[in-house]
């Protein structure tokens, strides 16, 4: 019986594993585009970093506390963002790389705001039930172009408080989904 | 027949020493990766008794004007190179040292600017109770690779603010070495 039960706990497990890294977005198909970046930034924070950042952070920090208690539990943090000299240096073709897979069951468009003088911000969260598994942010202009992802649950409230930490760039969401429910 | 065998154990045994050292020293390893991809020379890597007795003298000027000193003493291993041509293609450069490095070291932040010729990569390691970082900054004309131990409250500013005290880590490195 014991034996029945580890077998089945090891044939469980892969799919448990593909489950958990079902929020990760693959940027690999991307990576091209640095051959032409003015400037090209990866952050990688994975689950080890995670585990690091809690250890590392102080509760005695308001800061540092606010931004443990984000990452609690998260798988992992990646960014990966380029600027261009010039205009027209990425396709739709780079985009719908990233796009493809945020279309995979499970992830809503939560926010998509697009116009001349911002350029393009799209906002994916991946829900298992009602609880936020993953997070991915699409930021496009003329010359610029960043996905973030954030693999593992995530509140959405506090959200704003990574731009700027652990190497998140200040993207603006809080501001872009206010403007976009007064649209609304 | 049996010294054969003795030959390709001596020979086997070898080898696998040397694969040991290389991964243990990836200090080394990446200064010569630089080396042999550009084709250039490193001005020197000064192991620093001498500069462990300066560090702790030594603050570093980071975020928000808060002075700090960020290595702990005598954990500063440098590499310079100094007015030399690192053209090449950045990406393939990348591509190599992340295979180099991913299996004992942490990617943390990669900048990267093709059409400047600019690079900056940071890597963590566990060290138990500590934490090794590794700055590499490869511009058109200079680089330095930079080793340093952290603790746990610089490796905490590192990871908030990853570029700035990058910089600062780069910073104290070589002021040290300067003077």
């Amino acid at each position: 019986m014991k034996l029945l039960l580890i077998a089945f706990l090891l044939t469980l497990a892969p799919v448990l594993s593909a489950r958990a890294q079902d929020s990760r977005i693959q940027m690999s198909g991307l990576d091209h585009l640095a051959a032409k970046a003015s400037q090209t930034v990866d952050v990688n924070l994975d689950e080890r970093l995670m585990r690091l950042a809690s250890r590392v952070f102080d509760d005695k920090d308001a800061d540092e506390r606010e931004v443990k208690k984000l990452i609690a539990g998260l798988k992992g943090i990646y960014v990966k963002s380029f600027e261009f000299d010039a205009d027209g240096q990425y396709t739709e073709a780079d985009i719908e790389t990233i796009r493809t897979q945020l279309r995979a069951p499970g992830w809503t468009r939560l926010v998509n705001v697009t116009s001349k003088k911002e350029g393009m911000l799209e906002v994916y969260v991946l829900f298992n039930g009602d609880l936020v598994h993953g997070m991915a942010v699409l930021h496009s202009d003329d010359r610029e172009l960043t996905v973030v992802n954030i693999a593992g649950p995530v509140d959405l409230d506090k959200l704003a408080k990574l731009e700027g930490q652990l190497g998140v760039p200040d993207l603006g969401i809080e501001k872009k989904k206010t403007k976009n429910d007064d649209e609304k | 027949m049996k010294a054969i065998a003795t030959s390709i154990l001596l020979i086997a045994a070898l080898s696998t020493a040397n694969v040991v050292q290389a991964k243990g020293d990836d200090f080394n390893s990446v200064v010569k990766m630089i080396e042999q991809y550009y084709r250039v020379k490193h001005d020197g890597i000064p192991f620093l008794a001498k500069a462990g007795m300066k560090v702790a003298t030594t603050a570093a000027r980071i975020k928000g004007g808060e002075v700090r000193q960020l290595a702990e003493a005598g954990s500063i291993k440098l590499a310079v190179f100094e007015d030399q041509s690192f053209a090449g293609d950045v990406v393939r450069f990348r591509s190599s040292l992340n295979e180099a490095l991913n299996d004992t070291w942490m990617p943390l932040v990669q900048t990267i600017s093709a059409t400047d010729n600019e690079q900056v990569y940071i890597f963590i390691k566990d060290a138990g109770d500590k934490f090794n970082v590794l700055v590499i900054t490869i511009d058109q004309r200079d680089a330095t690779v930079v080793q340093v131990t952290l603790s746990p409250r610089n490796l905490a500013l590192l990871l908030k603010d990853p570029e700035g005290t990058g910089k600062a880590i780069t910073q104290e490195a070589t002021i040290n070495d300067q003077e």
